[in-house]
């Protein structure tokens, strides 16, 4: 049963994304928003990390999230929308989100 | 057939009412008989800590009801081998009998769940 | 597809506005919210008594009319609010408080309503941290 994970918190205050990475399932997901899309800034360790994730694990963001941050995502990135989050939250079997 | 919840909690015992709130969640669904799981994650791993005095911060000792537990009905425990070792936790020192997993073991566990709520 | 939405943070955390859209997007799109659960800080979107400056987001408002327009069911954690200073008239009254702060559309029970939720709903959603 693939899961959505969603981070929220900064990668560089917080461990949550470095937990989420080690616990991805082969089909699993990884929506970032809020302070998370942070993870997608250029020359970081977190940037590298996610990509170097394989590619059978969807990456995703929240479009509101980067362009307030003018964060540019990387072509492994699929930026959504919330009618995007909400059809992303129907496509996986079920969503943890990390508070 | 109802559907099974695992609750992972990564919160640090005496940092705020979150730890009692994520324990309230598991003793609340357990009383309906729900399949529950819970998992200690990262900081979630300190509960489980031995000869803590919560009595010293003039709190409540959290102890006690992650005993009742498998009272409860949520006999499903499980600990994070990687965080344990990172936090310098002995597997046989601590409270609660959770079942201890590597990392390989934790992804199979989250995904065989239903839902998942992380806190 | 049916929708249970937890929610954790308070009204000025990013994620209660979150919440707030997907609410708003999964009903768009046609899809049912089968209850609104807020539990720890998240009881303060429902005070009555929050005060935003005219020129910022009242989230607080905007759940109390989304709930009230689209009929949501939206249960407050008793538990986690009569800590947090939560309370309807009825608590006031039993605690011995000046006043309420919390009205309808909301209501205040247990946490089985969680898991009632979870359990009717296809997919549980959790909001919380910022």
């Amino acid at each position: 049963m693939a899961t959505l994970h969603v981070l929220s918190h900064s990668p560089f205050s917080d461990s949550r994304l470095s937990s989420c990475l080690r616990l991805l399932g082969p089909a699993d997901g990884l929506l970032l928003c809020g302070d998370a899309v942070y993870a997608l800034q250029p020359g970081t360790a977190q940037r590298q990390a996610l990509d170097l994730m394989p590619t059978a694990i969807g990456l995703f963001a929240l479009d509101e999230d980067l362009c307030a941050r003018a964060l540019a995502a990387p072509t492994r990135i699929q930026v959504v929308d919330y009618p995007g989050f909400v059809e992303l939250s129907c496509r996986f079997d079920k969503v943890n989100s990390w508070l | 057939m109802s559907k099974s919840l695992l609750i992972i909690n990564r919160q640090s015992p005496w940092s705020g009412p979150s730890a009692r709130e994520a324990l309230d969640i598991a003793l609340a669904g357990g009383a309906f008989d729900l399949p529950l799981g819970m998992l200690f994650l990262d900081d979630g791993v300190f509960q489980l800590a031995p000869a803590q005095q919560p009595s010293a911060l003039q709190q409540k000792d959290l102890g006690a009801n992650l005993q009742a537990l498998p009272l409860f009905g949520v006999e499903s425990l499980y600990a994070s081998a990687r965080s344990l070792q990172e936090r310098g936790l002995e597997q046989q020192t601590l409270t609660l009998a959770a079942e201890v997993l590597e990392d390989a073991a934790l992804i199979a566990l989250i995904d065989r769940y239903d839902q998942v709520i992380t806190l | 597809m049916k929708f249970a939405i937890a929610l954790f943070a308070p009204p000025h955390a990013p994620s209660s506005r979150r919440a707030l859209r997907f609410v708003q997007a999964a009903l768009a799109g046609g899809h049912q919210i089968v209850r609104l659960f807020f539990y720890q800080d998240a009881v303060h979107n429902a005070s009555s008594n929050v005060v935003s400056a005219q020129d910022e987001l009242d989230i607080p408002a905007e759940w109390r009319e989304l709930v009230r327009q689209q009929q949501l069911d939206g249960v407050v954690c008793i538990a986690a609010a009569l800590r947090r200073g939560i309370l309807n008239e009825q608590e006031a009254q039993r605690y011995q408080r000046s006043a309420g702060n919390l009205d309808a559309p909301w209501d205040l029970s247990g946490l089985g309503q969680l898991h009632e939720a979870a359990q009717t709903a296809d997919r549980l959603i959790c909001f919380g941290g910022p």
